[in-house]
């Protein structure tokens, strides 16, 4: 039996180039980072089990589960709606998110738990033109009045479908998106936000940094 | 073009893949029923109606919530009236579809 070593490596390796890309020298349109380090778990309820499932989901994260195309907000955890009756658990790590293992005895027969925290890539697009560059690519309505900060939606994106929400605008009072796109078309995704973003001016962080 | 989904809203209709009528109904009796069973059967899975106005239809919101709905459509004129959710869809009802 030969051994393998299993090293874990950015699926974004290639395609992440950090710095000023595109169109301009002044503040950037568009920010662009890839948040490398998180814990992701996929939360279903069993048929039924709505109610301890929120229960649950209260006493383990401090959060009620979603409504519908929201996310909801505890210590650590950010609870995303994914779907009718299912949620996704996020947190950035190092932040001490209640391990998988604390899940699974909270939701023990109340839910059906799924850990994506490798099976999906975290990138997060803000700015001055980070509507305009992401028009380009989705057909949610993305104006304050229908899409604020808080939102959520399950969408495709480029023929890949994508977990997607607001969040609090950044430091200068630009609006943030997340985008949690499967691992293996994040190469494909991450080339589709730069492009769409160049003709705005680009700066990309560094690789696992964030903003 | 778009349509309502329940859970998600409007959304382009390349989100959605479309599965066929919605409104046979899965013949309620035993397996080894005899010709009349088998009879049926075949108008179950085989034989649907070329209707010229609302249907009844299954699409599936694949691109998005994962959801099975019901559609009303116009043929003619390809106007969503109502679109809600297939018995089953989510967890919130204590039986799945079918279920007894």
């Amino acid at each position: 039996m030969p051994d393998f070593v299993w090293s874990s490596q950015s699926p974004l390796k290639k395609a992440l180039v950090p710095g000023r890309h595109g169109a301009g020298k002044g503040a950037p349109g568009v920010a662009l980072s890839h948040v490398s380090d998180i814990a992701l778990v996929q939360v279903m309820a069993r048929r039924g089990r709505n109610a301890d499932v929120a229960k649950a989901a209260k006493k383990l994260f401090g959060a009620e589960p979603p409504a519908a195309l929201k996310i909801s907000s505890g210590k650590v955890v950010t609870l995303v709606w994914s779907g009718p009756d299912q949620f996704l658990a996020f947190s950035e790590l190092p932040q001490t998110a209640p391990s998988i293992e604390q899940q699974e005895q909270a939701f023990s027969g109340s839910a059906s738990l799924s850990n994506q925290s490798d099976g999906r890539c975290l990138i997060r697009i803000s700015g001055p033109n980070a509507r305009d560059a992401l028009a380009k690519m989705t057909s949610l309505d993305l104006h304050d009045s229908v899409f604020p900060v808080g939102s959520a939606a399950t969408t495709s994106i480029d023929h890949t479908a994508v977990n997607f929400w607001r969040e609090a605008d950044d430091a200068s009072g630009n609006p943030a998106y997340v985008a949690l796109v499967f691992t293996s078309f994040s190469d494909t995704l991450w080339h589709l936000f730069v492009e769409s973003s160049l003709e705005y001016g680009v700066e990309v962080a560094a690789s696992g940094t964030g903003h | 073009m778009r349509i309502a989904c329940p859970f998600c809203g409007a959304r382009d209709s390349g989100e959605f893949t479309y599965l066929g009528d919605a409104s046979p109904k899965r013949p309620d009796a035993p397996i080894d029923g005899g010709v009349a069973v088998e009879d049926q059967f075949y108008d179950y899975v085989y034989l649907r109606d070329n209707v010229a106005g609302l249907t009844r239809e299954y699409w599936y919101h694949g691109g998005g919530c994962r959801s099975w709905l019901i559609a009303e459509r116009s043929t003619t004129t390809h106007e969503f009236k109502s679109v809600t959710a297939a018995p089953g869809a989510g967890a919130a009802k204590a039986k799945q579809a079918g279920e007894r």
